[in-house]
């Protein structure tokens, strides 16, 4: 909550001093025939409540995942971390696979039908279909 | 020195690994891990605090045996529907030392996005966090409350099982149907500690349902439990028969086995900041045995101020009604029966703090007050009636890899 003011002042500086606070998309396959998602049925996959589709996350630790789970669950990491934790040591489920970045992602996700990830708004291309936009 | 290498073993986990990825190997294989290293202490050396079928326990000094675990698994995807999994426990069990056993071991097969099949060992879901009581990580609390965890003796069974999960609308339905053939040591307090082997054929099934953050739970299992070695029951009921009393002697016994219900509901909410928990089950036998049927339940309430999360709980369990009305005995067979029929009761208040401190990494601190209302409740290694409250007092560090 503190951080709105500052928020608020970049953005009247003109928001190009805020790589941080940039666009989230959650992607799908192109052929998937998904074309929208609301984030609560976003978060299903990405915490191990449905296997529909394959969920593939970025790097532990990384900026934009902290920011996703936030987003998209209101989930801190060792909050997503300790919901894993019980899916896969009851070996109920085996956690995402992961990549170091927006292009290692959208790669994963063009090369599954049924994968489904998320990336920075500003590096999506043809190659994958965006379904959610978290602002 | 076994305690050293646990020690050792736990700090090298928890200071190394998570440092590399979680994941090693080809891509098909996944190696991870979980463990608690804690340490706990009561007030009093009268009797002794122990975790469900645990014979070291904790009493007046400061102790490791009591919540210290170290899991291993393993997992191979063959195919994308076909994967095997491995997890091995050490912990402080039957044995005054830690022991490692073979807590999953399975073949698993995906029908479809919804469907899968298991083949091999899995954990019984009797209870609400049954399969993952063991990861301090994946819980609130320090150790799972022993007034109900402590009512169900089985803990894995060899045999099979189907899993579904479906989506209606926002709702999330996960099945558990399973069966297959449970066996493994029990540990009995009385008479100064000793250890007895159970093979028990058990069925049942767990349904969850998820609505955003509440999580509801029932399940139900049967099984029939067949232990030989009890001695202390065993020289009881042949003094029973040989003094004319055969029918108490039959239905005493767990010779031949025994068929028994297991019965739980259960609810988690973490909604916002507020984390809750609760749980109700009922011990039933359906065939005349010594084993007393009982209720038992647990309420724990949290509330999450960012990565600090305070907790109360309060524990209890009961004796139900006595299954077995024995007939006017003398008096050196009457007390020993009476004491094996009737109950243990005992309430725990506890309050705790969980602090996720660094990456896969909880501090926890727990504070029990356990009071003993029939029998010594769960207390052991002590008097046959102790009705003092206990304190426990416990920290610990939880981990996954």
């Amino acid at each position: 909550m503190k951080k709105i003011p500052s928020i608020l002042i970049a953005a009247a500086l003109g928001g190009a001093l805020l790589p941080a606070s940039a666009e989230i998309v959650v992607i799908v396959n192109k052929d998937n025939p998904a074309t929208r998602m609301f984030s609560e049925q976003a978060s299903q996959f990405f915490l191990g409540k449905s296997a529909m589709f394959t969920p593939i996350d970025q790097g532990e630790g990384s900026k934009i995942r902290t920011e996703f789970y936030q987003k998209i669950a209101d989930k801190d990491p060792a909050q997503v971390k300790a919901i894993w934790s019980k899916l896969v040591f009851t070996g109920k489920a085996t956690p995402p696979r992961e990549f170091k970045s927006n292009n290692d992602v959208k790669k994963a996700v063009a090369d599954d039908p049924k994968a489904i990830g998320y990336i920075d708004k500003s590096a999506v291309d043809e190659s994958v279909k965006v379904i959610l936009t978290l602002p | 020195m076994k305690k050293k290498l646990i020690v050792a073993a736990v700090l090298a986990a928890a200071c190394v690994l998570p440092a590399h990825a979680a994941t090693l190997g080809d891509g098909n294989l996944s190696i991870s891990g979980f463990g608690t290293l804690g340490v706990a202490k009561t007030n009093t050396d009268d009797v002794r605090f122990v975790r469900y079928n645990q014979a070291a326990g904790v009493g007046d000094s400061p102790r490791i045996g009591l919540d210290s675990n170290l899991g291993l698994q393993a997992s191979y995807s063959m195919t994308p529907a076909l994967s095997a999994t491995l997890q091995v426990l050490s912990r402080k069990s039957t044995s005054e030392q830690f022991t490692t056993e073979l807590t999953w071991g399975f073949l698993k097969y995906k029908l479809n996005d919804e469907t899968s099949v298991r083949l091999g060992r899995t954990v019984i879901p009797a209870f609400l966090i049954s399969d993952y009581q063991n990861v301090g990580y994946a819980n609130t609390m320090m150790r799972p409350p022993i007034e109900l965890y402590g009512q169900e003796p089985l803990e894995s069974v060899d045999g099979a099982d189907l899993n579904w999960q479906h989506s209606f609308g926002d709702n999330n339905v996960t099945a558990q149907g399973f069966v297959g053939k449970s066996s493994g040591k029990l540990f009995v307090a009385a008479g100064g500690g000793s250890v007895t082997h159970y093979d028990a054929p058990a069925y049942g099934f767990a349904v969850t349902a998820e609505h955003g953050p509440l999580t509801v739970r029932a399940a139900h299992m049967r099984a029939k439990i067949e232990v030989n070695d009890f001695t202390l029951l065993n020289n009881l009921t042949d003094s029973l028969a040989r003094f004319g009393f055969a029918q108490l002697a039959n239905d005493m016994t767990v010779k031949g086995g025994k068929k028994m219900r297991f019965t739980s509901v259960g609810m988690t909410l973490d909604w916002q900041n507020i984390v809750a928990q609760a749980e109700y089950a009922q011990r039933r036998a359906q065939d005349a045995v010594y084993i007393p049927q009982s209720n038992s339940w647990y309420a724990m309430a949290g509330y999450r101020f960012g990565k600090v999360l305070p907790y109360y709980a309060h524990s209890h369990t009961n004796g139900a009604e006595q299954k077995i009305k024995p007939p006017l005995l003398p008096a050196a067979l009457a007390v020993p029966v009476a004491s094996f029929l009737s109950a243990p009761a005992q309430g725990t208040d506890l309050i705790g703090l969980r602090w996720d401190c660094a990456k896969s990494l909880a501090l926890k601190v727990q504070y029990d007050r356990v009071k003993p209302s029939a029998k010594s409740g769960t207390l052991v290694y002590g008097p046959a009636v102790y009705s003092r409250t206990v304190n426990v007092i416990a920290a610990g560090v939880d981990f996954v890899f």
